[in-house]
């Protein structure tokens, strides 16, 4: 017949083991005497605990696969800091690296990329003068629409040449772009068109009084207080009379 | 260093101690090799017999101390060290053998049927037993082997065993009552060998 005393068979691993307090070890073997069960139940216990006494503690030592796995285990040290880590494998990319034939590789992959950024990046690296020159080499100054700067308020071409004397150069240091009035007259006021050089350096300047063509986009500036008609950009200015 | 000791006592040490550690030296080289020369045979052990096959059981001994030793910036000494690294290891071994799931060896296909059996055909006896004992706890369920192992080869208290297992002591015995009934009925036909 099965016993239900739980508590009690959780007690006979400590009674076998001798662990058992003397007066738990007394109402256990009490119990005993009148249970079948649990003294059958004690029975197999006992051959298990000893079979489980017996079990082999299997050191590592006789597993070791030899010093590559202790080399192992202590690199593990190394790998669970992640600076560390970092460290050896710059290190052995050094080393690795430290060869004739790497060397040479990597020297013409330097090279390589440097070109690389040089043409990519040649507008900032040489300014905008070649750009700029080149570009004024390129447009077709001929297919700008000539007027006078009368005639700008009637303008619907965006592609203009005016003439006029040049006055008020000012640069924006803040923006890097040059500014002045496109003027009739040279003196005394009168109708007029501002215009911007986005590039101040990679164009020649006009000088205050001469007389000039300008290149470039018409626009019309709207806002208050100024309502004015511009060439801005100009892309080309060909000076008339110094 | 010293602080390193005070966080990996041995299991037997007292629990009260354990709770009064320093702060762990981050990044001690010296410390992991002290974590690892301190635990490597009681892991290994653990190891050893949940999953048998002792090549597989020192790749998985290093993937223990790996996640012990990557661990230990996290551990929140919630619990004791001794506890918190023998789950890691207890998780290890059980990932391990779901992806693969052990074989079930028969001891009679290890030394034969019990007709079949004559011990003067045996020539090292105490080979046969350490496979016998051996292969029997590793047939025993995954919750039964750590219990048998927990107690027999790490000598740890119902208590301790508790805490690793998360489980309570009186889990932990029935568990040990279970897996010792199991033995003896594995282990009966081969008594002349143990």
């Amino acid at each position: 017949m099965r016993c239900w005393r739980f508590k009690m068979k959780r007690k006979f691993v400590p009674y076998l083991e001798g662990s058992l307090s003397p007066g738990g070890a007394k109402r256990l073997e009490k119990h005993m005497l009148d249970c079948e069960s649990c003294r059958a139940m004690l029975a197999r216990l006992r051959a298990g605990h000893a079979f489980a006494q017996q079990l082999p503690h299997l050191g590592l030592e006789a597993a070791r696969r030899g010093p590559e796995f202790e080399a192992m285990m202590h690199d593990l040290g190394e790998m669970a800091t992640p600076r560390r880590a970092w460290i050896r494998v710059w290190e052995n990319w050094l080393y690795a690296s430290a060869t004739p034939r790497v060397v040479q590789g990597l020297l013409a992959l330097v090279l390589a990329l440097l070109a690389l950024v040089v043409v990519s990046n040649r507008r900032i690296l040489f300014g905008e003068r070649q750009s700029i020159a080149a570009l004024s080499n390129a447009l077709d100054l001929s297919g700008f629409h000539s007027l006078s700067i009368l005639d700008l308020s009637t303008n619907t071409r965006p592609h203009i040449a005016t003439e006029g004397y040049v006055r008020d150069v000012r640069v924006d240091e803040e923006e890097g772009t040059l500014h002045f009035k496109l003027v009739e007259i040279p003196h005394g006021s009168g109708p007029f068109v501002v215009c911007e050089i986005m590039n101040p350096t990679g164009m020649s300047l006009p000088r205050e009084g001469s007389r000039v063509r300008v290149y470039g986009v018409a626009r019309y500036d709207g806002q208050p207080g100024r309502e004015w008609h511009e060439v801005n950009p100009v892309l080309n200015i060909a000076v008339l009379k110094q | 260093m010293d602080s390193l000791r005070a966080l990996a006592l041995p299991v037997d040490a007292p629990q009260e101690q354990e709770t009064e550690v320093a702060p762990l030296p981050r990044g001690d080289e010296e410390a992991f090799q002290e974590i690892y020369e301190l635990y490597r045979e009681r892991i290994w052990a653990l190891v050893v017999y949940s999953i048998g096959d002792s090549l597989q059981a020192q790749d998985i001994l290093q993937a223990i101390f790996l996640k012990v030793f990557r661990g230990l910036r996290s551990f929140k000494r919630q619990s004791s060290f001794f506890t918190w690294i023998y789950r890691i290891a207890l998780n290890e071994c059980r990932n391990h053998q779901r992806r693969r799931r052990a074989r079930h060896v028969p001891l009679e296909a290890i030394i034969g049927s019990r007709d079949e059996i004559d011990p003067k055909a045996i020539p090292n006896h105490r080979e046969i037993r350490e496979v016998l004992l051996q292969n029997a706890v590793r047939q025993l369920t995954y919750k039964m082997q750590d219990v048998v192992v927990l107690k027999y080869l790490q000598g740890l208290s119902y208590e301790e065993m508790s805490r690793v297992l998360g489980c309570s002591p009186g889990t932990v015995a029935s568990r040990l009552n279970r897996a010792l009934g199991e033995l003896e009925e594995r282990l009966r036909p081969f008594r002349r060998f143990l």
